[in-house]
This record gives C-alpha cells, structure tokens and sequence, in this order.
C-alpha cells in the first residue's frame, strides 16, 4: 500500500514536471547545440560580407565633411551615418546601425559587414548562458534541480523487465559510462 | 540606470565647484587637464542617459580622454578611469572585448571584459560607450602575441599569417567593470 502511494507521487512528480520542464528544456537544448559549434558559426549573428570597387581615393578626403554619406550614396546604402573612424591614415570606417563600412584608399575597395540577430536563437543563447543574470540565475538553478527530480523519478516510473531493475539498469548503465568513457577520453 | 545617470550628473555638477585634489582619482600626478572640464563631462555623461548599461553601474562622474592614457600609459595603469567613445570593434564570439575609438585619429582602445559577466553585443559597432574600468598593461611574449593574433584572426574568419607577429607585444587596455552603451 506504502509502495503503491509512493509509486503514484514518484509519477505525478515526473509527469508535471515533465510538462514544466519542457519549454525551458527546449530552449537549453537548441541553444546548447547553437554553442557547440561557435568554431563553425556565430550562434548569435548573422554576418554577411559585401564589396565594391570605388575607384582611386584621396585619403586626405576621408575626413571631409559629407564624405561618409556620398560613399554610402555611392555603395546604395541607406541609413543614418553614426560615426566615422579612421584605424590607420590609409583606412576611413563608416558606421550605420547594424553595417560597417571600411574604405582603403590603397585599394579603392569597399568592404561592408552586415550584422543581423538571428531572432529565436540570440534568446535561447541569452538565457542559456545566463546573461540576465539576477533572477534568472534562481530560476536556472530552479530548472536545473528540477532537472535532477526528472532525473531520478524517471528511474522509477515502470516496474518490471522494463524498469529500472531490467532494461532500464542496463540503459542508466550506459548513460552514466557514456560521459566517463569520453572524460577517460579527453580530460 | 537612468537613476545612477542622473545622480552621476549631479554628482558632477558639484565637482566643479570641488578643489582640484578631490578629483584626483583618475588623474594622474602632472596630468591635471587630462580629464574633460566639468561642463563636458556632464555632457558626455548626460549623453548616455537612454543607454543600456553592461555590468555594473558607472560610480565615476569625470571623463578621461583616451588619447591622455595613451599619451601617457605608465601613469594611468591601476587607475580607474572613466572613459568615452565610439565602439568600431566588438569581440564577434563571446562579447568579452570591444575597442573603442580615441578622440585622435589612428588611436583606440581596447576594453576587456570577463567573458560571459559582460557581454557586449556586436550590434554596438557605431554607438558611443561610457565605459568604467581600470587601466593594464598586458606584456605578451612572441609566443602569446602570435597565439593572440591567431585567435582574432580565426575571429574574424581571416587568414592568419604567423609572420605578422615579430616579437614581444604591450598591451594597454582596460579592464571593464561597468558600460553604458547609447541606444
């Protein structure tokens, strides 16, 4: 009787937990993927990269008032100039919201860098790596044992060869060697 | 934020009727005009007033100008400074660093950050910075410059040549503990 009343509360733990954990979980885990692969991309931006040729400059015109705005008439960019930087003599950067334009007068080339969010993921990544900080770190630690409880009553939710006294021993077996064998591994 | 903007202007509007000694926190012996006058601290604080703020709040009330420390690094290192300028650079991975420009030409520099304690975004190329932090002076051997010049190479998605790095490297940069970025 004892154990049956145990059973059904180790369930009802599990199922609402389960049901509180899922959008938390969602996000933790698509952004978990987004920042494995920081090598191969930026999980928070878009970054995109254009050019064109300008032609020979005169550096001494960089710092010419309305030089900024007739490059960018010259390149098809729009939007309010918010300000220029000149890194070296030979060098004018041109700063729009979100686009930096960078202008080399040895090569008349123009390079502009287009930065965009990538809406969705830039959040996941915000929460997930807890840049609010305040609150959210209670609430992240909150998930996290929440996490655990899920854990350790999904140990328990079926009896029998499927349980945790059958397959189940042999599938937690595998789940807690899994990161040994690569500790063994890496570490 | 916009509380401590406010108390930092009023802050400053009674500095200037303040004896010199008591500002001398972020000015270096012999350097008295490095800091802007009062009136055009106010304004560049004031300026940053709809700024959204990184780390901790700005506790400093007197603008150094960039160019000042760079003139002069040994005499500003360990000191905390109050600083101001346009972001042109911003660490693209993690937003541990952003490089801000001097008031001369050809001039910025770099604040660094704790990575994931501060963040700043890459959307703030191009908007201006009140940063807070302390001056320091990295001393890199050619090993670690070279290792360094990879690293922001690879950043960027740029080629790296080793040969770009010829020897031992100092950098002055500052630690940041506290930024407001304009909006």
């Amino acid at each position: 009787m004892a154990a049956a009343r145990w059973r059904r509360w180790n369930t009802a733990i599990h199922r609402d937990l389960g049901y509180l954990c899922a959008g938390l979980t969602l996000v933790y885990a698509v952004s978990g993927i987004a920042v494995n692969h920081t090598a191969d991309w930026n999980p928070n931006y878009r970054v995109t990269s254009s050019s064109a040729h300008l032609g020979g400059l005169d550096p001494a015109s960089f710092g010419a008032p309305g030089f900024a705005r007739e490059t960018l008439d010259r390149l098809g960019l729009e939007g309010e100039v918010r300000g220029t930087f000149r890194p070296d003599p030979g060098t004018v950067q041109i700063f729009l919201e979100g686009t930096t334009v960078t202008v080399d007068a040895a090569t008349g080339q123009a390079t502009w860098e287009q930065v965009r969010n990538r809406t969705g993921i830039r959040q996941a990544n915000f929460l997930h790596l807890n840049h609010p900080k305040k609150l959210w770190t209670w609430m992240a630690d909150a998930y996290a044992l929440a996490l655990v409880l899920l854990a350790v009553t999904g140990l328990f939710i079926l009896r029998g060869r499927k349980g945790i006294t059958g397959r189940g021993a042999w599938l937690t077996a595998l789940g807690v060697a899994i990161p040994a064998v690569f500790l063994i591994l890496y570490f | 934020m916009r509380l401590s903007m406010c108390a930092a202007a009023a802050v400053l509007a009674l500095l200037a009727c303040r004896p010199a000694e008591q500002a001398a926190s972020s000015t270096p012996a012999g350097n008295p005009e490095a800091a802007m006058d009062a009136a055009a601290a106010v304004e560049a604080v004031r300026a940053f007033d709809t700024g959204t703020t990184y780390g901790a709040p700005i506790t400093l009330t007197e603008v150094t100008k960039v160019s000042e420390i760079l003139n002069s690094p040994a005499e500003w290192i360990g000191k905390r400074v109050l600083v101001e300028g346009l972001v042109v650079a911003v660490c693209e991975m993690k937003g541990c660093w952003m490089d801000i420009a001097s008031d001369r030409d050809f001039e910025k520099v770099q604040i660094k950050v704790d990575d994931g304690v501060i963040v700043f975004p890459l959307t703030a190329k191009g908007k201006k910075a009140l940063v807070e932090g302390v001056v320091e002076q990295l001393e890199l051997s050619e090993e670690e410059a070279r290792a360094e010049a990879q690293r922001k190479a690879e950043e960027h998605g740029e080629e790296f040549d080793p040969s770009s790095v010829t020897g031992p490297q100092t950098i002055l940069r500052i630690r940041g503990l506290g930024a407001v970025i304009a909006d």
